[in-house]
């Protein structure tokens, strides 16, 4: 791998005939909409439109004004189609009708089409072959073989230590044809509760307060985020993580000379986006990770105290105590948010009724007094106070407030800050109209569907009386309950919480440390010694993924299984609004490199389950489909309508192109969808995607495609009766998520984190060590950190950013090499149930014996900048070689079984200097945030 | 090191290909003999750059930009010149601290001296269009932002007080060719 990229000065042209496909970008939740074009080596159009496929003149005008996106090296690649090399390009899509207006992208998005396979560059080591470990190797066999022996051990652990011994951990984003296998295979026929998402220690929710509050996390349209006059952000920067986002929806928005939105930014970390979003009218609180709620309850109180608060709205859109209560009966409330939101610990009477009611809730509680938040929080009484009066609904005309959220709020005090973060969004009148919405931005694409429901009833865990919990699935590895791990597409180990000293430990322990090691190809030998495994307490891992992961894949992995992925095989899902997209097959998957729903389909017909005889990928989108009626992105109309209309379900999703559509989409009569009755045509549809010329043909008996520009919004009016053959609209249309389709007021009681909080927070010369995203760098960087050398160069290892004076007082530069440790990094090591009140809280895992003290430590390159926050360091949250979740205290919230990524602490040590401190080829130690 | 690029410039016939090559190891061309390279084959590259006079050492300013076009006088040929006052990668000047680039954003074409040069990290930016910044003293990468390039450096060399614009590093926005 090069530290040094040097960039071509040319770039070949796409020939009249080269052909066109479109897809969006693999990676963020934002989706960008790209075309690929493609076209043999040796046969290059020229530099007049007539010469070639992008019908423009070179040079090409800025901003995709030529109606092509101008592309540079990085935009080009060769990859083989049946066996033949062809040039692509792939840009950002200049003509599209949504999402990156102007063929807008991000780096990350920009670069992608350097992700297909290439020998002649650092994508040579994508898998290829599936593997076995033996003699300690990873050897190649074949599938046949590989799969047997899967299928086998799965039956084998299963059929005699349950289902639960079985563990699953997936990408809950891959595309909705390998989610819905995957989990057609894990939780319809095998019936594991050990399951989780790549990112969390079990399934569930991740907003959850916004969730208990009624709201759907994904509600809000892009146009919704550049329609406010006040947009709240928390824990997130859009400008680094969501760029498009930021660059053609917020941004435009701050700088309109009508519109003038103001932004308010919560971090603790000074950004571009927060930088920019002060500079011009906006608000930047930098307060003390882990302090969100009491933050929020203080603005919340502010509001009211200065009768900011939306009366009307409140009155007619929250339940009273009968009305939470309502519909349960005397039975069991067994699902999470049923029991959450009619605890006491959490239910309230309603806004101002009584003893029992929200606001007397809030105004009894000490932090959310103005001086006290302002301790706690670091952030200045003044700064509270300003950011209260700018969403105030007091004055005349009210203010449009949207309030959106991401990791850096929800992943650190979990419940206690999305709760107090739904309050803070129905007081303001926030959530049902346009311009005024509540909703997480997101951080992977939506492509979850599910093949199978989770039957938490099975899962080993519940609070005090009939709580219900679904599995950490962590913790029910380290305690040593997991004989077969199934790891799909995701770094299991770096990944989670306290990765060194809980995760890490427990594969060595079960796998590499187990003597009984594969020492032969004779298929029964292989079987019979990783029963013995098994048999002896030790576990047996399948990793499935494109490249070999470290430490999953390299170090504990008994089978390896290489994966097809974008651009291989064509695909569907859905981005952060909502909008569903195909994403195009344009070049052959490497080697015998297989989609995911594959090979669950042959290990799943190898034991014995039926169902899984799919064909192609457009089989398993058009199963898939019945099953997203109830949820956010239902596309089952679309399928509907293809079949009606005698095409494929990808077939029709293609022809939407880059646009693609906003789901849930519906079937509405001719008359209704084409009304121009602004209670039908609502704000913001002219980007919906249904009305784009190639669907005006497009028809049955009078109905066509509708799609949903928001949730929740409370002032559309449907048909009074839908099309006949299709009527089924969702409450959420324009409603909220509860039993009674209005909003819930929880209290956010700051002492249910507060005594972990008190314990964790920095001591002596340790140091907050908080994570996130950076703008150049897509996750876990298996495509870009480590295989784009333009990437590798700019960020050759991973960073910590520190602050001047927490610098200087430890001798350290901008290039300086550091150690990042901690000698007590909590991990919460066993099972137990709750039976009395508070069981679970901190201080009492801590008395009755559940948690180690662990060691971990890292290294980073030193960033010495005013960016962050005196005493509060940030570090990039995933790069493997220096995992800076190893910092995080595997103890998740105990409430929602939520980690706390974000809180992580450690002391900061400088041991020499990187070789990048004086030389000027990779880094760069400029800070970040020059507006 | 002075030394060492004269003997490079005699050896590879102009500074271009020094600083295209030094350090690195990818296809297609053999070079021999530069100093601390060794024999090592590297990324062909086109070659035709015109070398043309910019300016002159005595009359920059630390700090302040000077315009001028490079390679022609076509479209996007708008480039400018700086003295940042600390040494630069392919910095040229007795502080080798005198570096010159194209003023186009690589990520939709705005001009980068629109969003001016901030000498507090010797950086340009942000863009007008999209706020990416880029590092002038590491040969113009991205610090943060949306261009999946860095900025394209034009390259330099001194003769007595003079600077000449010999080269590119990087495709100009807009262009499918420098040339």
């Amino acid at each position: 791998m090069t530290q040094y990229y040097l960039p071509k000065d040319k770039v070949p042209i796409p020939p009249p005939d080269a052909e066109v496909f479109t897809t969006a970008c693999d990676y963020c939740i934002v989706a960008c909409g790209y075309k690929v074009y493609r076209w043999p080596l040796g046969k290059d159009g020229g530099p007049k439109a007539n010469d070639n496929a992008l019908l423009a003149d070179f040079p090409l005008d800025p901003l995709g004004g030529s109606g092509a996106s101008w592309y540079g090296p990085n935009n080009h690649n060769v990859v083989m189609v049946k066996g033949k090399p062809h040039n692509i390009i792939v840009i950002g899509d200049a003509e599209t009708g949504a999402v990156n207006l102007k063929g807008d992208h991000s780096i990350r998005g920009g670069c992608i089409a350097q992700k297909p396979y290439n020998p002649s560059t650092p994508t040579r080591d994508r898998l290829q072959r599936p593997m076995l470990r033996i003699f300690d190797s990873l050897m190649p066999v074949s599938w046949d073989l590989a799969t047997d022996i899967h299928a086998e051990l799965s039956k084998y652990v299963i059929d005699k230590y349950g289902a639960n011994a079985w563990g699953h951990k997936q990408y809950s984003y891959q595309y909705w044809e390998n989610t819905y296998a995957l989990t057609k295979l894990a939780l319809r026929h095998i019936g594991t509760a050990s399951f989780s998402p790549h990112d969390q220690p079990g399934p569930g929710g991740d907003a959850i307060g916004l969730r208990d509050a009624g709201f759907a996390k994904f509600a809000p349209s892009y146009w919704d985020w550049a329609h406010a006059d006040v947009l709240f952000i928390s824990g997130t920067d859009p400008y680094e993580t969501k760029t498009v986002l930021w660059n053609e929806w917020i941004m435009p928005a701050i700088n309109d000379k009508k519109r003038k939105m103001k932004v308010i930014m919560v971090q603790p970390r000074r950004t571009m986006g927060m930088a920019y979003a002060e500079a011009n009218g906006g608000l930047a609180l930098q307060l003390i990770p882990g302090t969100d709620t009491v933050l929020q309850m203080a603005i919340t109180r502010q509001i009211i105290e200065m009768g900011g608060e939306d009366k009307k709205w409140i009155k007619k859109w929250t339940n009273n105590k009968w009305e939470t209560d309502s519909g349960f009966g005397q039975g069991t409330r067994n699902s999470p948010w049923q029991w959450r939101s009619t605890w006491g610990k959490f239910e309230t009477s309603g806004y101002d009724n009584g003893k029992k009611s929200f606001k007397t809730w809030l105004f009894k509680q000490k932090e959310s007094d103005l001086n006290t938040a302002a301790k706690i929080t670091g952030v200045s009484a003044a700064k509270i106070k300003k950011a209260a009066q700018m969403m105030s609904q007091g004055k005349g005309k009210p203010t449009k407030v949207s309030i959106a959220l991401e990791k850096g709020n929800y992943w650190s005090n979990n419940y206690g800050n999305t709760v107090s973060l739904a309050n803070l969004a129905i007081i303001t009148g926030t959530g049902g109209r346009p311009g005024r919405m509540m909703g997480r931005l997101g951080g992977h694409q939506r492509g979850g569907r599910g093949g199978g429901k989770y039957i938490r009833a099975k899962g080993p865990e519940k609070n005090e009386g009939r709580r219900k919990k679904p599995i950490d699935l962590d913790r029910w590895l380290v305690s040593g309950h997991l004989r077969f791990a199934n790891v799909v597409g995701c770094t299991w180990v770096s990944g989670m919480a306290g990765s060194q000293g809980g995760i890490g430990d427990a594969f060595n322990r079960q796998t590499r440390k187990n003597p009984h090691q594969v020492r032969s190809f004779v298929k029964k030998d292989i079987i019979d010694t990783l029963k013995k495994r098994v048999d002896s307490g030790g576990m047996v891992v399948a990793n499935w993924d494109i490249y070999l992961r470290d430490p999953i894949g390299s170090k504990y992995a008994d089978i390896v299984f290489p994966a097809a992925t974008w651009g291989e095989v064509d695909f569907a899902r859905a981005n952060g609004e909502r909008r569903c997209r195909l994403y195009s097959k344009f070049y052959d998957a490497p080697g015998d490199a297989k989609p995911d729903w594959w090979i669950a389909a042959q290990i799943a017909k190898k034991m014995g389950f039926p169902g899984f005889d799919w064909k192609d990928s457009n089989q398993v989108f058009e199963e898939t489909a019945r099953f997203s009626r109830k949820s956010r992105v239902a596309y089952d109309s679309i399928v509907w309508m293809a079949k009606k209309n005698g095409m494929k379900g990808h077939e029709l999703l293609g022809k939407l192109g880059t646009t693609g559509i906003q789901a849930p989409v519906r079937i509405m009569d001719k008359a209704y969808a084409n009304s121009k009755d602004p209670r039908i045509n609502r704000p913001g549809r002219k980007y919906a995607g249904d009305q784009q010329a190639v669907l005006k043909g497009l028809e049955w008996r009078g109905g066509v495609l509708f799609a949903t520009v928001r949730q929740h919004d409370t002032e559309m009016k449907l048909p009074d009766t839908g099309h006949p053959e299709r009527t089924i609209f969702n409450k959420l249309e324009l409603k909220y998520k509860s039993q009674t389709g209005k909003l819930n007021l929880l209290k956010s009681p700051w002492n249910q984190f507060s005594d972990f909080w008190e314990w964790w927070k920095p001591k002596g010369d340790e140091l907050w060590v908080t994570n996130g995203r950076i703008n150049e760098i897509w996750q876990t960087g298996f495509d870009d950190m480590f295989r784009r050398p333009y990437i590798t160069q700019r960020f050759p290892e991973n960073f910590l950013e520190i602050h001047p004076q927490d610098a200087k007082a430890r001798g350290i530069q901008s290039g300086d090499m550091l150690v990042i440790s901690n000698d007590r990094v909590p991990i919460q090591k066993d099972y137990n149930q709750s039976v009395f009140s508070g069981d679970f809280m901190f201080t009492n895992l801590m008395k009755q014996g559940h948690i180690k003290l662990t060691k971990a430590s890292i290294t980073a390159v030193a960033i010495v900048t005013p960016a962050v926050r005196k005493g509060v360091s940030f570090t990039y949250f995933q790069n493997p070689h220096q995992p800076a979740n190893a910092l995080v205290p595997m103890v998740p919230d105990w409430v929602t079984n939520r980690y706390r990524f974000k809180l992580g602490v450690g002391k900061v040590k400088k041991i020499g200097e990187s070789p990048y401190k004086k030389t000027f080829r990779a880094f760069s130690f400029a800070r970040r945030d020059i507006v | 090191m002075e030394k060492k690029e004269e003997k490079c410039f005699s050896l590879c016939s102009n500074r271009r290909q020094f600083l295209l090559t030094s350090g690195v190891a990818t296809a297609t061309v053999v070079l021999t003999g530069i100093p601390g390279i060794g024999a090592k084959k590297v990324e062909a590259v086109t070659t035709g750059y015109p070398r043309k006079k910019i300016a002159s050492l005595s009359s920059l300013k630390t700090g302040k930009p000077v315009e001028f076009k490079y390679p022609d006088n076509k479209r996007y040929a708008d480039s400018f010149i700086v003295k940042l006052g600390t040494e630069a990668g392919g910095g040229v000047g007795p502080k080798k601290d005198v570096v010159a680039f194209n003023n186009f954003c690589q990520h939709m074409g705005g001009k980068m001296l629109d969003g001016g040069y901030k000498a507090a990290d010797k950086a340009i930016g942000p863009c007008p269009y999209h706020q990416s910044t880029f590092d002038l003293t590491r040969h113009g990468i991205i610090i943060s932002g949306h261009s999946t390039e860095s900025i394209a450096q034009v390259l330099l060399e001194v003769k007595g007080d003079d600077v000449y614009a010999v080269g590119m590093m990087g495709l100009i926005f807009g262009r499918h060719s420098n040339l």
